[in-house]
């Protein structure tokens, strides 16, 4: 048994726009040179700005992004999926292996269906459960799992708040069992009171089922309390990743080290915003030459303009993209 | 210290709906005073935009406010009645006049057919009278101040051609523009990145330097306004909880919502700490607890009081306010133990 659930070589998605009437088709770089593992039954952190190409990442891996360069590996412990030359007949074990749950509870729930129908569909659609009455059992299992109510079942999603919503997308996404499970945001659109909630839901069912988690966020706090590791995008690109401990003790990327100092602080007496970041995010039709991040980095030199910094590693579990690594006291 | 510059008391807010009448703010009363910053915090559902929007007369047709609601603008030469206020041209004063406001979303805030430079221009020219030549420079020179690159080519530009953070500084651009007393900004930083958040808040704070306007600043991070706002007041379900210095608030919080608000923050140099949600959701406003509006999700329930009895809001140390008897109990306690 392989001990990689995810591993990504080279990964690289492109998207041609069209319309281009002269030259050749502009491309967006989704992702360029992507490459990592996530293991059995962690707790992956995927961070960085709007525009770093978390979500297409998450969605590569779910068969939900084209892949134009490089192989994504997926292992449930039983069967290896590739998930570029998946065979029809394997599409439907993979879904089942591998399932999202979405940004926004409340575009994600048909105000249609009653929460029971909801949490039922996966089972019904994949026909993992052979009579009505096994379904209903399931439902209820998991929905207490989840803590909602059995008398919430009958009811409509408009009557539940967002946390609880939240609660039915991550029932709907458990109910088949997976071993892997992407969570793009899911706590963005959640007041900070009841985010906490959701949170401590995920970390049990890590801890209870050994699922293995996708954690994607702009927020680092977040990621920070959750995640056994993360990984740090920007434009397309990793550049840096380390267990979570290590990463917030000591970040090795300017990026990182901005993106930390930006979060608010509740610490009156001491503004430490070290690090601030100008700009934003460059467009991914033209990204900068060299380091992508040359155009909002602080100690950028002239070799940062030309040469594009290896994805490579420091120890043997931190790697960094940037050439100054090694000099740079953050 | 001096006049307030906006007085809110008593302020009740209702609205009838098909399912009844539904109370969205109740007896809220705060002052801000030129050049402050405020910051109203409280989850979603608490009516702390609904509050804001009052102050601007924008609420829905369906609204109406309790018979002892006062909201007093005072300007230089006068004071205003804001909810006496009728006839559109008298309203115009508190919308866009001396009170402006940046919203959540600049995206829909912006018309989509008409270019940002129009849009500022018309504020200008209603507001502040003057042509549209002269109101194209101020608009210009605003674009500038808030750090819109290029503003002069901007201003011909449509809304979807800007990034999100240009967006919300453009929306600050516009509603500064008039030079307003008041700034009314509702979760302005939400929707951005925590780089672009930490951007737009220095920026906010350099304006109220600046202009010396005050700031109504709602979110429902107590994070986000720590480093921002001189005051802070707590509200939950229509009502507030807790007012005082951000210090006070911050430093000794006292209210147990308040509390539970800033253990749910996930903090950096806490790792090994658990998250500790505030328990439970918030009850939907047509089904209001009676007693507190808070007792069916505290952890601090005093049994056969809290469920029935409503606190009211009193002083419990210099500039600081708290509605809870779990706190007056405790602060007389102190008092019986330390005079004998």
């Amino acid at each position: 048994m392989s001990e990689s659930i995810v591993s990504i070589r080279n990964l690289a998605t492109h998207y041609p726009i069209t319309g281009g009437w002269f030259g050749p088709t502009p491309v967006v770089r989704a992702l360029d040179n992507i490459d990592l593992e996530i293991k059995r039954g962690q707790f992956f952190g995927l961070v960085g700005e709007s525009g770093s190409g978390k979500t297409t990442l998450g969605r590569a891996i779910l068969k939900a992004a084209p892949i134009s360069a490089g192989k994504i590996i997926f292992h449930d412990g039983k069967k290896e999926f590739d998930i570029n030359t998946l065979a029809k007949q394997d599409v439907l074990a993979f879904r089942r292996q591998a399932q999202l749950i979405f940004q926004d509870p409340y575009a994600a729930l048909s105000p249609r269906m009653t929460v029971r129908d909801i949490i039922a569909e996966p089972l019904e659609v994949m026909k993992l459960t052979n009579s009505k009455v096994e379904t209903n059992q399931r439902v209820r299992e998991i929905a207490s799992e989840c803590r909602l109510d059995v008398e919430h079942l009958r009811r409509f999603p408009h009557a539940f708040s967002g946390g609880q919503r939240q609660r039915i997308s991550i029932a709907r996404a458990l109910v088949a069992n997976p071993s892997f499970m992407v969570a793009d945001e899911c706590v963005a659109a959640l007041d900070v009171s009841i985010q906490a909630d959701i949170l401590n839901l995920l970390k049990s069912l890590q801890q209870q089922r050994g699922l293995t988690f996708l954690f994607i966020s702009h927020d680092l706090s977040v990621v920070a309390h959750v995640c056994d590791v993360v990984a740090v995008m920007y434009l397309g690109r990793l550049v840096e990743m380390a267990p979570t401990r290590k990463l917030f003790a000591k970040q090795r990327h300017p990026y990182t080290a901005a993106l930390l100092s930006a979060i608010p602080s509740l610490d009156l007496d001491h503004h430490h915003m070290a690090i601030k970041l100008e700009g934003e995010i460059p467009s991914p039709i033209t990204p900068p030459s060299g380091c992508r991040f040359h155009t909002r980095c602080a100690y950028a030199q002239d070799r940062c303009k030309m040469e594009i910094p290896q994805w490579r590693k420091l120890d043997d579990d931190h790697s960094v993209a940037c050439h100054f690594a090694d000099e740079l006291d953050l | 210290m001096g006049r307030p510059l906006i007085s809110v008391r008593d302020l009740t807010i209702q609205f009838n709906t098909d399912e009844g009448t539904v109370t969205a703010v109740e007896r809220v009363s705060f002052d801000i005073a030129p050049g402050e910053v405020m910051g109203l915090v409280g989850e979603s559902g608490s009516g702390k935009s609904v509050t804001a929007k009052a102050l601007m007369r924008l609420n829905a047709p369906n609204s109406f406010y309790g018979p002892d609601s006062r909201i007093i603008l005072s300007l230089d030469d006068r004071e205003i009645d804001v909810l006496a206020l009728k006839s559109p041209s008298d309203l115009k004063i508190i919308r866009g006049g001396a009170v402006s406001m940046v919203f959540q979303e600049p995206m829909a805030s912006f018309a989509p057919a008409l270019t940002i430079g129009s849009q500022m221009a018309e504020a200008l020219m209603i507001h502040l009278k003057v042509s549209k030549r002269e109101a194209k420079t101020v608009a210009i020179d605003m674009l500038t101040r808030v750090g819109v690159s290029g503003a002069s080519s901007r201003f011909d530009q449509y809304v979807v051609e800007l990034s999100g953070g240009m967006r919300q500084r453009a929306m600050i651009a516009m509603a500064l523009s008039t030079k307003p007393k008041l700034l009314i900004a509702d979760e302005p930083t939400t929707a951005l990145d925590v780089t672009i958040q930490a951007q737009v808040l220095e920026l906010m704070q350099d304006l109220v330097e600046e202009f010396h306007m005050a700031i109504l600043f709602i979110t429902h991070d107590l994070g986000v306004i720590a480093q921002t706002a001189d005051h802070i007041a707590v509200m939950y379900l229509g009502q507030l909880m807790e007012t005082g210095t951000t210090r006070s608030v911050i430093h000794q919080p006292r209210h147990p919502y308040t509390r539970g608000l800033l253990n749910a923050i996930p903090k950096l140099d806490e790792l090994d700490a658990p998250l500790v949600a505030v328990s439970g959701d918030i009850p939907s406003p047509l089904e209001r607890p009676a007693g507190c509006v808070f007792h069916t999700r505290c952890s601090e329930v005093i049994k056969g009081r809290c469920a029935t009895v409503e606190p009211e809001i009193k002083l419990v140390g210099q500039d600081h306010d708290v509605a809870c008897f779990a706190v007056e109990l405790a602060d007389e306690e102190r008092t019986e133990k330390a005079a004998p």
